[in-house]
Formats: structure tokens, C-alpha cells, sequence
């Protein structure tokens, strides 16, 4: 078996809103990814999938759990090690328009990690990097003498991903990286980030929530619900056999570019909308929206387990039939 | 033949900025049929919303300038229309849904009385009925106790919900035409199915045509009768939803099919994609505006802009490849035969 780079046991992330509110974000989460693979964490607005990426690259301070990145625990990390593992750990954001300072140049923005982390010993070396890198990520070199109001949405999100790699990451989290571009550059960052991540061995977790590219991009899955995970497996097999209710609705809502099945097909299994992670109740917090719901389901919360296969799922029908 | 609610010819709308003339709808044709949705495909910024827009004479004119063509609803000829009698027309005849349900809503109004604003416009219905109006209207968008949620704010309704509320407001005075541009992007996908859903059904009951602009090709496949795709201010293909999906004719439109990752592609195949960004619209290209993107272009490309070329019964393309001169090309194997 690989190497396991980023291994992720129990996190908790709680923001405490008022004295009696308290926002579940993530609650209580476990994954692992191997080194050079891709893991699709996938869910609707509001699930918590942001604030895992974030908590794992501790821009937020965690409520509980452990992140362990090469065996080490990052958040016992003094000042200097964190330091040294963001040259390690990188993003990649979602909104290509805001995540880059107007006011700095091209050659300035990816610069500044190497000027952070010191990984040039001369001028002249500095701006070889900066060209390289814009050559790896598809732009020009002379490129780094403008503005980033001078490009494209899809020439900014190469620019934001040149960023990320300058200090030679090897983990990077794609925060909706390609979301807020049109189909035709989307395949093109796609295409880019899977071309990088060949050659440069990265290991990604990718946030998104359209499921096809995350199929298409993807070894593992998770799918993430109100702050919990309630279901894992490879891609494949979870867009071929999905046994959680949720994700099965989240699925069939995906409308796919084929006239004639779209029509006849239900998209609607899911009622409802997600109800507010503040205070969330006992047991499955899937229960108000669930068409197969017993009282089980509102005693005991389900635990991720596994269904053979490596496939894990949080649901007590699923485990039900399968026993 | 079904009855033609809105026929537009030729429209050409520009902007005035200090970079120059930005050429936004380079002459766009079509029409919409009663009871049908037509659907307007293509990337940001080549003048789907535009288009749209300043047929509901949204368009703030200056910056913007209606240069050419003609716009018929209904066989009279709106496009020298004056404010005022727009204003009998929006809301009443025809309206619209914006793309984001949290700033399209007036913040500090109840939605009872926003949706009031346009009944008490358009029908002069007394105080009592017009509110026994929004229930109904409020009721069939699945709002869940109208008489309570007709009191309250905005921001006390979910994406979703908010997006109920506007179309409530569109469809408020039976209008025979709805315009939704990308109504719902901004939402989550099993929010997206049930206001689809909801579209669906209104467009049933009350046998309204509707205008979708959408980047989404799902979604074009789910909700279109027909479909026009628009590049660079124009459309070049437009047919069927039939016609575009299984049999489509222009490089682009092909292009596009191609670079979704579908749900049997595996890792290992590399996406199919479209070099190179859209045309600038400050000085269009000459010919045709894809050129430069196409792996098809020949000499004439660059130098004269495709006709419409009909291909079938109702499914037209503007490419150059569709001339009788041309070589014949197969788009699915990249080949010139």
C-alpha cells in the first residue's frame, strides 16, 4: 500500500456564535489521503466542506482531532514548523477575481512565497523560478509584468495555481477551484491540474460541488452532510452504487447533458432544503429529509462503516439490509 | 404552426466605453413559440443576458445603444417603444428572473407587498382579492403557509425560497412570456432540481413560453424545446435540443459537448477542450469570431463571416464547414474525410 501523506482523525471545527448557539461546521471527521491521489469531498453549501480544507491547513483552529501530515501532528507545531509546513501544504481558492491583490504584479503574486520562504539565493534566480512557473501552469513569461485585471477568469485561476506551487507543495486543496469558470476553460484547468499532478506527484483534496468533474478528477469520494461525512468509497464505485439516501438524491438532482433521458428521469428525490447546522439534533442528521427514516434514526447517530469494498457509509437502513 | 410570441430580427445592441465601441449582440435572430422553452447556451460574455435584457429594454441606454434590428411581440413592433409603454408591458406580458434571489429583493420590503407592487399595477384588483392573489401565487410556488410568509423579510427566507418568491413575482400577472437568466446558479443542485421542477409545472399550467439563459448544458438538456448557442455576440447553432445534443454542427457547440467530463469518462482519457479564451467584442474579428479557436479554420474563415446554413427543419448553424464547397469534416473523429 502508498504512502498515507495526509491523514485526518476526528476533526471538529465549532464556531461559537451566541452563548447558547453553537454552529457544528465539522463534527467529528476521519479520511486519509495517499500520497498522489485525489479525494473529492463533495456536498451543498453550508455542509462544512470549506471550513475542512481550511481547518486542515490550520487557518482555523481545530475544536478537536488531529491532522497528521507526513507523521506529524500539524496543530502541535511551534511557530517555526508551521512555517515550514505551509511551503508544504498549499490552496487553491475558489473566486479567481478576489483571491488576487489588484495591486500587485503577476511576477509579484507568485513571487511572494519565494520571497516568504527565502528559496532563491539571486534576482536573477528568482525570476527563473517565476518564469518556470508560468511556463508549467500555461502562460506567457512576459506575463509577469502585468496586472491581474489584465487577464481572463481562466489565466487568473493559472495564476492563483502558479501561487500554490512556487514553494513546491505536496499537498494542495482545491477550494471550488474551477467552479466560477465557463465550461470551455474549465476543461482546461482540469486537464492542467491533473497534468500537474502527474508530474509533480501532488496529492489534492479537491472541494467542489459538481459532480462530474469530481467523478472525472477523483480516486476517493466523500460526501459531506450537515458537518458529518455519510459516505466514502473510490469514485467509481460510489457514482456506480451509491447507497446513502442523501447521495443518491444529490445525484439524481444532477441534471446531465442528454435530452432524452433528462426528461424522463425524477430529479427531485430530495425535498426540502439543509436545515441550519446551528444546534443540530440527535442522531442522523439526515432524518427531516430522508424518505426511508425509522425511529432508529432519531436515538443513535450512524456511524461510518464499512459495507465491503472499502465502501463506508453512515446510515442504519443501509446497514440494516446489508446484516 | 404554433403561435409566435416573440420574433427578433437581427438585433445588434452596443456600448459605448472609453476602450471603444464594445459590440455586445453582433445581429441576433430568433423567436419563441407559445408554450415553449428556449433555451440560450453560451460562456460569459457573449450577450446572452444582454440580449434578453434589452428586449425587456433593461439595458441603460446611454452606455448602451441599440444599433439595428427589430423586436416583435405578439406581431407589433416594440423595439422604438417609450419607457411608459414598456412599463405596461414588464410584469404584465412579459418578465423576468434574475440570477441572484439575494440582491434582486428589496431587503427592507415584505415579499407580500413586493409581489403586491406589480398586481396592483397590472389589474387593479381591490386590497382583499389582491391579497387573496399573492396567497394563491405563493401556494403554487411551494411556499409553505402563505398567509404567515407573505409578512415576512427576504433575508428570513433561504436561497431556494428566494428564488420561489421571484418567480412568484414574475408570474404574478400571467405574463406569456418568462425570461430566466441562469435562475439558478447561484443554488445548490437539489435546490436547483425542485425550482426546475417548479418552472416545469407553472410552465404547464398556465402554458407560459419561456426564455432560459443558462452555461449549463444539464439543464439545457432538462428544461429546452429548442436551443440557441451563442458565441461572441451571435448565435451560431441553433435547433432542437434534439438537433444540438446528438447532431450538433458547429465546431464550438461540438467543442462544448465535448469538454464536460461525462459520467463514463475515466481518469486516465484527457478532457477534450477548447484552446484559447473568447474573442474580444472591441473590434470583433472580421470573419468568423471562433476562428482562432477552431482546429477547422480554413483561409475563408479569418476573412468572411459564415451565413446561416440550414441543415434541417428548424436546425441552422453559421460556420463556414457547412457550405456546399466546403470539406466535409467528422467532428466526432477530428478527421477531414
Amino acid at each position: 500500500m502508498s504512502e498515507i501523506l495526509v491523514d485526518v482523525k476526528h476533526l471538529k471545527k465549532y464556531f461559537h456564535i451566541s452563548k447558547n448557539q453553537i454552529l457544528k461546521a465539522v463534527d467529528d471527521i476521519s479520511f486519509t489521503i495517499e500520497k498522489g491521489k485525489t479525494l473529492g469531498l463533495v456536498g451543498e453549501s453550508g455542509c462544512g466542506k470549506t471550513t475542512v480544507g481550511r481547518t486542515i491547513l490550520r487557518l482555523y483552529k481545530p475544536d478537536g482531532g488531529k491532522v497528521i501530515f507526513k507523521n506529524q501532528d500539524i496543530y502541535a507545531l511551534g511557530k517555526k514548523g508551521y512555517r515550514e509546513l505551509t511551503k508544504q501544504m498549499q490552496m487553491i481558492f475558489q473566486d479567481p477575481y478576489a483571491s488576487l491583490n489588484p495591486r500587485k504584479t503577476v511576477g509579484a503574486i507568485v513571487g511572494e512565497g519565494l520571497d516568504i520562504h527565502k528559496l532563491y539565493q539571486s534576482k536573477e534566480e528568482r525570476a527563473k523560478r517565476i518564469k518556470e512557473l508560468l511556463a508549467l501552469v500555461g502562460l506567457n513569461h512576459e506575463h509577469s509584468n502585468r496586472f491581474p485585471h489584465e487577464f481572463s477568469g481562466g489565466q487568473r485561476q493559472r495564476i492563483g495555481i502558479a501561487r500554490a506551487l512556487s514553494v513546491n507543495p505536496e499537498f494542495i486543496v482545491c477550494d471550488e477551484a474551477i467552479s466560477a469558470l465557463d465550461v470551455s476553460i474549465q476543461a482546461q484547468i482540469i486537464n492542467l491540474l491533473m497534468k500537474l499532478q502527474r508530474e509533480l506527484n501532488l496529492t489534492y483534496l479537491f472541494i467542489a460541488h459538481d459532480l462530474s468533474v469530481v467523478r472525472y478528477i477523483s480516486d476517493d469520494v466523500a460526501v459531506m452532510y450537515l458537518g458529518k461525512i455519510v459516505e466514502k468509497s473510490s469514485s467509481g464505485e460510489l457514482f456506480k452504487k451509491p447507497l446513502h439516501p442523501y447521495t443518491k438524491g444529490l445525484m439524481a438532482a444532477v441534471p446531465l447533458p442528454d435530452p432524452i433521458n433528462e426528461k424522463k428521469r425524477i430529479h427531485s428525490i430530495l425535498s426540502g432544503e439543509v436545515p441550519s447546522p446551528i444546534n443540530p439534533p440527535n442522531g442522523c442528521r439526515f432524518y427531516k429529509r430522508c424518505q426511508y427514516r425509522r425511529d432508529i434514526c432519531l436515538e443513535k447517530t450512524p456511524q461510518l462503516a464499512d459495507t465491503g469494498n472499502q465502501h463506508l457509509v453512515a446510515c442504519h437502513m443501509v446497514h440494516a439490509e446489508q446484516w | 404552426m404554433s403561435e409566435r410570441i416573440l420574433n427578433i430580427e437581427n438585433l445588434k445592441v452596443s456600448f459605448d466605453t472609453y476602450a471603444g465601441e464594445v459590440e455586445a449582440v453582433r445581429g441576433v435572430s430568433f423567436h419563441v413559440n407559445k408554450g415553449e422553452t428556449l433555451a440560450i447556451v453560451g460562456e460569459s460574455g457573449c450577450g446572452k443576458s444582454i440580449t434578453v435584457q434589452s428586449i425587456m429594454k433593461l439595458v441603460p441606454m446611454p452606455p448602451g445603444r441599440l444599433k439595428e434590428g427589430t423586436i416583435e411581440y405578439l406581431s407589433t413592433d416594440i423595439t422604438a417603444y417609450s419607457d411608459k409603454k414598456m412599463q405596461h408591458l414588464r410584469g404584465k406580458e412579459m418578465s423576468m428572473i434574475f440570477q441572484d434571489p439575494m440582491t434582486s429583493l428589496n431587503p427592507t420590503m415584505r415579499i407580500g407587498q413586493q409581489i403586491l407592487e406589480g398586481v396592483k399595477k397590472h389589474t387593479g384588483l381591490k386590497k382583499k382579492e389582491a391579497e387573496e392573489q399573492i396567497i394563491r401565487l405563493l401556494t403554487d410556488v411551494g411556499i409553505p403557509n402563505p398567509d404567515k410568509n407573505m409578512l415576512r423579510y427576504p433575508h428570513m427566507f433561504s436561497g431556494g425560497m428566494r428564488q420561489r418568491v421571484m418567480i412568484a413575482i414574475a408570474l404574478a400577472c400571467n405574463p406569456k412570456i418568462l425570461f430566466a437568466d441562469e435562475p439558478t446558479t447561484a443554488l445548490d443542485v437539489t435546490t436547483q432540481a425542485q425550482i426546475l421542477e417548479l418552472m416545469n409545472a407553472l410552465k404547464e399550467k398556465f402554458g407560459t413560453s419561456i426564455v432560459l439563459i443558462t452555461h449549463d448544458l444539464g439543464i439545457v438538456a432538462r428544461m429546452a424545446d429548442r436551443v440557441a448557442v451563442m458565441y461572441a455576440g451571435k448565435i451560431v447553432e441553433t435547433g432542437s435540443a434534439h438537433d444540438i445534443f446528438y447532431t450538433p454542427k458547429h465546431p464550438y457547440t461540438f467543442g462544448l459537448l465535448k469538454s464536460l467530463p461525462s459520467m463514463d469518462l475515466s481518469k486516465e482519457t484527457k478532457l477534450e477542450i477548447i484552446p484559447g479564451t473568447p474573442a474580444s467584442l472591441i473590434n470583433p474579428p472580421k470573419g468568423c469570431s471562433f476562428a482562432d479557436r477552431c482546429k477547422y479554420a480554413m483561409n475563408v474563415c479569418n476573412r468572411l463571416e459564415p451565413p446561416e446554413n440550414e441543415i434541417s427543419q428548424g436546425h441552422a448553424g453559421s460556420c463556414w464547414l457547412l457550405d456546399e464547397r466546403a470539406p466535409k469534416v467528422d467532428l466526432i473523429k477530428g478527421e477531414i474525410l
